[in-house]
């Protein structure tokens, strides 16, 4: 069984680089060769080649939140956020579950079976600086412990 | 301490895009205002760094279109540097670049555009979207993923394994491309060139059957502003700046990419942190133009290639003046380019020299200022960066194409609203109107990486006393 554990963020833009962080951390701690580490700061459809053909994917990435819930960690499958009428006006707005539908519909055999999201909650990232918030930087070792125990490594 | 929370399904963790219509004392539209996001600092940022840098550095800025800036940036540099890049450099930087017009271009018409288009804007939001498609039509939604990861191939193979690439800096390029490599492209090529005009002639089909949506969707008078070639050709990659007016007469050309502050100039409006460009010498906001698929085919006396060239005449008939004003013209002109992209991908891996490994110059000093231009797939990108003696940066300056286009996006925005509100009236199928109008543009909005999350249109309509009398949520 084939795992990918992908952080994605843009780590130039503050706390939106989280899951490239976390993923970092995860690369140093994870030694087994069933399990790919990566790190990516892109988004929609360019996700889709990165993930065919492996079993199982466990993603990291910030979401936008309220200002109070600025460093919590959320953990999710994606599919069940999936809401194919919403519709997108930049190609920023594919996210990971309608970018897993497709994956599902073109390329059945190839698709993970089990998606796991990791989300640490920020505040809409709009200053260049390769700083985050001392609650998002907190978060890093939560969610570096939850995949762990996700993998079944801790 | 951060507490863990499960929660299925995701409902709140959202941003959004936001559209505000202003109304009159009558209930009539007064003003709109498109909000984009926009990324602040960068400039700051970029301060003290060495300018070699910047390709690498600028490309993180926009996990959508890195390429662009990538080449922006190394264009600059070569500025900076003073040289001419050699034959072989230069071929593999248009490579590269040739294949994110495509694979930009394949991912917004297949999978933004074409819902609209092929099931009709009223249709059922259920039905019409990507997956609808998928569905109904798996053969024109396989073509669009098989383009997109054709480019994408190309781009990885230049720009090494990671997604951020790195394929460029001052001077030249990083790597050779290997002759495996090579071939593996043109085994493929004609097939995508295939894809592309399956493309346009799908495109070409829907304006056959709808031209009295598409030639007053949107529709608006504007310049226009694009790189053209030496013989008056779309250029993508190198070229002088051309710009037009509504009625087809030359404003400006043969303009050095390096001048455009002698025609460009930024306006400021304090309800936006992107700034508003506008053409000099007829002032604000009257020298609104517009950039992108559009604008470059709109300023353009043909295309560098075949296919492409016999498209271009067929659009050119469809305006007065070879001038097309309503937006959704943009997806025929996007389509056109995404074939002359593809057909010029063909001639460079052709070429004798493309695997030469002559793909560097270096030089021992510095100018101090160096000026970068390239079309990006969403139109004119400009960066401007000064430089110390040491070849450490002091200050940036980017225009991006969305920026370019913002005093557009606004007025398309108006058009569609003037069209929807009357008399205090909101007609039904506002909010997708506005988005379709939107999406013709093909604006790039904010540049986290955000996968997660969901991006809905907001659309507030306020009432003359400044009261919200509706919100829409997409």
């Amino acid at each position: 069984m084939r795992t990918l554990v992908l952080g994605i963020g843009n780590s130039i833009l503050g706390d939106d680089g989280v899951g490239v962080h976390a993923a970092q951390e995860l690369a140093g701690k994870i030694k087994d060769e069933n399990i790919d580490v990566r790190d990516v700061s892109i988004d929609g459809l360019n996700l889709l080649e990165l993930i065919l053909g492996y079993d199982k994917l466990v993603v990291i990435d910030a979401v936008l939140t309220e200002r109070e819930k600025v460093g919590e960690v959320y953990r999710f499958r994606p599919e069940n956020v999936y809401d194919p009428s919403r519709s997108a006006i930049s190609p920023h707005h594919f996210n990971l579950a309608t970018t897993i539908e497709i994956g599902k519909r073109l390329f059945p055999e190839d698709m993970p079976g089990e998606v796991i999201a990791f989300a640490v909650g920020t505040e809409e990232a709009t200053m260049v600086t390769e700083e985050m918030t001392d609650s998002v930087k907190d978060a890093i070792p939560i969610v570096v412990n939850l995949v762990l125990e996700e993998l079944k490594l801790n | 301490m951060t507490r863990k929370i499960v929660i299925e399904p995701v409902t709140r963790i959202e941003g959004h895009g936001k559209v505000t219509i202003l109304l009159n004392e009558k209930g009539n539209v007064d003003r709109t205002r498109f909000h984009v996001t926009q990324v602040r600092g960068f400039e700051k940022f970029c301060e003290g760094r060495l300018f070699w840098e910047m390709p690498n550095i600028t490309a993180r800025i926009c996990g959508i279109c890195p390429v662009s800036h990538h080449l922006a940036a190394a264009k600059a540099g070569d500025a900076i540097l003073g040289v001419e890049l050699t034959p072989t450099a230069k071929k593999l930087r248009r490579l590269i670049h040739m294949a994110q017009m495509v694979q930009s271009h394949a991912l917004h018409f297949f999978h933004l555009a074409s819902p609209d288009l092929l099931f009709g804007m009223d249709a059922d939001p259920a039905k019409r979207n990507v997956m609808g498609v998928i569905a109904e039509m798996p053969g024109v939604a396989v073509k669009g993923v098989k383009l997109r990861a054709f480019g994408q191939k190309i781009i990885a193979t230049m720009g090494d394994t990671r997604v951020h690439p790195n394929a460029a800096v001052p001077g030249g390029m990083n790597r050779a491309l290997h002759s495996d490599k090579r071939d593996e492209i043109l085994s493929q090529v004609d097939e995508v060139i295939a894809d592309c005009q399956f493309a346009v002639d799908l495109f070409k089909d829907y304006c056959d059957k709808n031209s009295g949506v598409t030639n007053t969707f949107a529709d608006f008078k504007s310049a226009y502003l694009g790189l053209v070639d030496e013989n008056g050709n779309a250029e993508y990659y190198d070229g002088k700046l051309r710009l037009k007016d509504q009625d087809g007469m030359t404003l400006e050309d043969d303009v050095a990419p390096e001048d455009y502050l002698s025609i460009i100039e930024e306006k400021v409006e304090d309800w936006s942190y992107l700034k508003f460009p506008y053409y000099k010498k007829l002032g604000y906001p009257g020298g609104m133009y517009r950039v992108g698929p559009l604008g470059r085919l709109n300023v353009a006396g043909g295309c560098s290639t075949p296919l492409a060239d016999k498209e271009f005449k067929g659009f050119k008939k469809l305006g007065e003046n070879g001038i097309l004003q309503g937006s959704l013209y943009y997806h025929y002109a996007r389509l056109i380019e995404m074939l002359n992209c593809a057909e010029e991908i063909k001639v460079l891996t052709e070429d004798k020299d493309i695997c030469s490994e002559d793909i560097w110059v270096n030089s021992n000093r510095f100018n101090e200022e160096g000026i970068g231009v390239i079309e990006a797939p969403r139109g004119t990108l400009f960066h401007h960066y000064w430089v110390d003696k040491s070849g450490k940066m002091r200050k940036a300056n980017l225009i991006v194409a969305t920026g370019n286009n913002n005093l557009a996006m606004n007025r398309a925005v108006n058009e569609v609203a003037r069209a929807f509100i009357k008399n205090g009236k909101v007609t039904e199928g506002i909010l997708n109107r506005v988005e379709v109008a939107i999406r013709c543009y093909d604006p790039c909005l904010s540049c986290s990486s955000h996968a997660l999350g969901h991006m809905p249109l907001e659309l507030t309509i306020r009432e003359a006393d400044g009261n919200v009398r509706q919100v829409i949520r997409s």
